[in-house]
């Protein structure tokens, strides 16, 4: 579709056109909800803002004649083919997540409009941190989401876990906000400038010093503490189990791709630019993240095996999950950047299904203890093959998604990107990426042993019926869990032109 | 004029005053005020390099000073709120005593 009917609308406003919609939606719920009192009509009205951002976006994304003059906003926002492609995933997330609320069991009920309106301002967070120009958008925008997920979290009907998991979010995000600011208030006073594009010219420039050091620490470690990364993981498994399962999924599958985004836009893009200006040499930072990404996998892979409780066992293997995509930032080459990406989007489909089952079991009453699922195949043969094909996914298994991103992820590692067979130097990091793959193909066994292969208690018996919203977003998600697989060709060519735009 | 290493220092004296208090205060509330500390650290940070640098945007560590301070402003409403919320269902705000989570 041509694009000039976007900008025929918006005009100068359209780099920010699919915010813009979901802005006035998030004002418009909470009203909604007070005068429907009812869940639906007001779900229903999030859900077609939604997918109106969404057709906006994919116009601007994929439609021809996008006019060059409307790419920028002032300055301050830009709309190019990487921050599309990441616009599309945070509102895919926001998609499933808003449409299985309504039905879940444990969403709340009476600030239905706020937690719609909340999710939604998470979700134009996220995707205003994709277009951002300057350091000021990025804290900004991770504020917004960081602010409203404290309350998603702990918006949750008649489970004390819930407090807890918010005051710890609170806790540990309010020490990561601090942390960011400080760390870019050094980046500041030693490189004089806050946008992103004139960063890396000004580290070349200036070369190391104490406070630009500090700084990138601070905003590492600020920054870490967003996607999960060992050692500031802590708090993501307690959040994780506290909260309802739809808003873990959002938490899983968004917030962690958003802190991905910052990490690829500033220090992905600082570093590529400041090695290839003055053959800077970034080889240390290039080593920690190497080594942060190294024990992110090996510490949620190791720590998953002894978990009981299923939705901290899908936490600790999404703290493995940013390992793995941190291994991006170790290569920092742009065909490493196009796999991580397609892992990103791969990651929203399999975890998400995942957590969608685990979501859809606890509102037909079955308990988060990986032995309630004992049994599971007879009682719901459908429901069991889905998170087979889920955690088959995430381990990595063919055909599945999980495989072909892994596999385009990790041979970024392995062989240079001109193409020469030469390897890197990161090929001990591949190695253990693989390895982990194995480990974490354990825990995830031990589900499926647990529904195939165990027999279900006295008590537990008969069939399962899930409420219908789960069931579709589930079957959606395996579907593409499969299509992704063994045709990842349209999505991986967006992927390129994402890596080729951010590069 | 009084040098910038005076208002650093003191930027970061504040900074780890903060950080102690998040390491080893129990109370959540005086742990949100630690948190306050260490973003004002960051705040005079941005004010003493954008006075004295010399950029070609002065305004822009002011307007990120701006920013900060509405975004604290927002945190600690939303941290209180869930604070109270916790000691309503739990009848503690201590960090020691919300440990029902762990591994």
């Amino acid at each position: 579709m041509d694009a000039t009917v976007i900008t025929d609308i918006f005009g100068s406003y359209s780099p920010i056109a699919p915010m813009i919609v979901l802005i006035i939606g998030a004002l418009l719920m909470p009203a909604l909800y007070f005068g429907f009192k009812k869940k639906a009509p007001v779900s229903a009205i999030a859900l077609i803002v939604m997918v109106i951002s969404i057709a906006i976006n994919l116009i601007m994304l994929t439609g021809a004649n996008y006019p060059a003059e409307y790419a920028s906003f002032e300055g301050l926002f830009e709309y190019n083919a990487f921050s599309g492609l990441m616009i599309l995933l945070f509102q895919t997330v926001a998609l499933i997540t808003l449409f299985v609320s309504i039905s879940s069991t444990e969403t709340t009920t009476l600030h239905f409009g706020a937690y719609n309106a909340l999710l939604l301002i998470a979700t134009v967070g996220m995707m205003f941190i994709g277009e951002a120009n300057d350091l000021v958008g990025i804290f900004v925008g991770v504020e917004a989401v960081s602010i409203s997920s404290y309350v998603l979290v702990t918006m949750k009907r008649c489970d004390s876990r819930a407090a807890e998991a918010g005051v710890k979010y609170v806790v540990i995000g309010g020490l990561s906000t601090a942390l960011t600011i400080y760390g870019i208030s050094m980046l500041f006073g030693s490189l004089e400038t806050l946008t992103l594009s004139e960063l890396g010219p000004a580290l070349a420039a200036n070369g190391y010093s104490w406070p630009l050091v500090i700084g990138l620490i601070c905003m590492i470690a600020g920054y870490g503490f967003k996607i999960a990364a060992v050692p500031f993981h802590m708090w993501a498994p307690d959040v994780y189990e506290g909260s309802s399962t739809p808003v873990s999924l959002f938490l899983a599958t968004g917030s962690k791709k958003m802190g991905l985004v910052v990490f690829f836009k500033v220090f992905l893009v600082m570093f590529v630019v400041a090695k290839s200006m003055a053959g800077f040499d970034i080889e240390l930072i290039q080593y920690i993240f190497a080594i942060m990404a190294a024990f992110s996998m090996t510490v949620g892979n190791i720590v998953a095996i002894s978990q009981n409780n299923i939705k901290r066992m899908l936490a600790y293997s999404s703290i493995a999950q940013a390992g793995y995509i941190l291994i991006v930032m170790a290569v920092m080459s742009e065909y490493a950047l196009v796999g991580g990406l397609f892992h990103m989007f791969t990651h929203v489909f399999m975890k998400g299904g995942a957590f969608l089952i685990v979501g859809a079991l606890i509102c037909v009453g079955i308990g988060e203890k990986i032995t309630d699922y004992n049994g599971l195949a007879k009682r719901a043969p459908l429901l069991a093959f889905a998170m087979m094909l889920f955690l088959f996914s995430l381990a990595g298994v063919p055909p599945l998604a999980g495989f072909t991103s892994k596999f385009i992820l990790f041979s970024g590692a392995i062989f240079d990107a001109d193409g020469s067979g030469v390897m890197t130097q990161w090929v001990w990091l591949a190695f253990v990426a693989i390895l982990n793959s194995a480990i974490s193909l354990y825990y995830y066994v031990r589900v499926i042993k647990a529904m195939y292969i165990e027999k279900p208690s006295k008590d537990a018996s008969g069939k399962i019926k899930i409420p219908n919203t789960f069931a579709i977003a589930i079957a959606v998600c395996a579907v593409l869990v499969i299509v992704l697989g063994v045709y990842p060709g349209p999505i991986l060519d967006l992927c390129a032109d994402a890596a080729a735009a951010l590069i | 004029m009084i040098p910038i290493e005076y208002f650093l220092t003191f930027g970061t004296i504040l900074f780890v005053i903060g950080v102690y208090g998040v390491m080893t205060k129990s109370s959540t509330i005086v742990v949100l005020m630690c948190i306050e500390l260490m973003l004002n650290a960051a705040n005079i940070n941005f004010i003493a390099f954008s006075a004295y640098g010399n950029f070609i945007d002065a305004a822009l560590g002011q307007v990120f000073v701006i920013m900060t301070i509405s975004v604290a402003a927002a945190e600690v409403a939303v941290g209180i709120a869930i604070v109270l919320n916790a000691y309503k269902m739990r009848k503690t705000v201590s960090t020691d005593d919300l440990d029902t989570m762990r591994w």
